[in-house]
């Protein structure tokens, strides 16, 4: 039970963390293309678009990450307190 | 061969047309319907026979299946608000995990492959989350796009990162479930002409990996089912407890 629970726990950090940057880092480019098509400032809007998406793509993993840790964490914490209840219920 | 892409094409299979909209029911349409059907049918089944204390093996699946639904919402949008979004969150998850399973059905439709039905939903969540956080925080809730401690000069390299990274969460939601069901089909499909082209001599090598990306996708169903619902929980949340 706890095997497959690690797998689908496993698979679904790997499919959150890969779409986030990306997307983040494509819509600010999207949003710095359309910046220059409609004010003319090619290439600035694509350039600094590109850097802020990629800045948002980064924030977005990083809070997840860190939102995963945390979750892990307690997870062990849990884990310890149980067994060593265990360890005196046995003494 | 055939293009691998072409059974993800819609057709039509009754012409309707309301105000110049094209409202043709096509297979899509009749996947949706039918995911509907089964979800629905599925809980009067259990409803039918009687909600009894101790419950038979259906009622105690959905049972489960609802709890682990209602600790995820527990979880990230905390036990007093839980209750006001538990159903709509509950939906999302069966609707979504049903067309996922149904398409893992020889010859019928994934309709979670189609960009305009996953961005349809992620939209609607984006838009309800605005909604959320305004009728709450009223103008307080701009202040999520300035994170706690920032200094007072990175602020306005600040909110247009913020900006992003929050348009970016309903595009990525909708990305994700889409790209993994399409991406998943194709391969399946891809490996399985490879098998049925191939004399029986090689092609027993590819037909193995169909049934094993079989196994996977249909892994896959559940998890994408999965993570759309836990990063609505997430996303209702947030704009919940502002930081």
């Amino acid at each position: 039970m706890s095997e497959s629970n690690n797998f689908r726990q496993g698979m679904g950090i790997a499919f959150r963390m890969g779409t986030e940057m990306t997307v983040a880092t494509l819509l600010g480019g999207g949003m710095g293309y359309g910046v220059d098509y409609f004010f003319g400032t090619k290439p600035w809007g694509i350039v600094v678009g590109v850097v802020f998406g990629g800045a948002a793509g980064m924030l977005n993993v990083y809070r997840a990450a860190q939102a995963m840790t945390e979750e892990i964490e307690k997870a062990d914490r849990d884990q310890n307190n149980s067994s060593s209840k265990d360890q005196d219920g046995k003494n | 061969m055939e293009n691998p892409l072409h059974h993800f094409e819609l057709h039509p299979l009754v012409h309707l047309s309301l105000m110049g909209f094209d409202i043709s029911i096509n297979e899509g349409v009749v996947a949706m319907w039918v995911a509907l059907a089964v979800v629905f049918g599925l809980f009067m089944l259990v409803v039918k026979n009687g909600v009894r204390l101790i419950p038979g093996k259906l009622q105690s699946v959905l049972e489960m299946a609802l709890e682990f639904v209602r600790d995820m919402v527990e979880e990230f949008i905390g036990k007093e608000e839980a209750p006001k979004y538990f159903p709509f969150i509950v939906t999302l998850f069966f609707f979504i995990l049903a067309c996922n399973l149904i398409g893992m059905i020889p010859g019928s439709y994934t309709i979670t492959s189609q960009l305009v039905v996953t961005g349809t939903f992620a939209g609607f969540i984006f838009v309800m989350t605005l909604f959320i956080g305004f009728s709450k925080h009223g103008l307080k809730f701009l202040s999520i796009l300035v994170p706690p401690g920032v200094p007072k000069v990175m602020i306005p390299v600040m909110i247009p990162i913020e900006f992003i990274s929050m348009l970016a969460r309903p595009i990525s939601l909708a990305v994700r479930l889409f790209a993994n069901m399409t991406a998943g089909h194709t391969i399946l499909f891809v490996l399985f002409s490879l098998s049925m082209s191939a004399s029986l001599m090689v092609g027993w090598m590819p037909f193995g990996f169909t049934v094993i990306i079989n196994g996977l996708e249909l892994a896959i169903a559940f998890i994408q089912a999965y993570i759309f619902t836990i990063l609505t929980c997430v996303y209702i949340g947030d704009v919940i407890h502002l930081h």
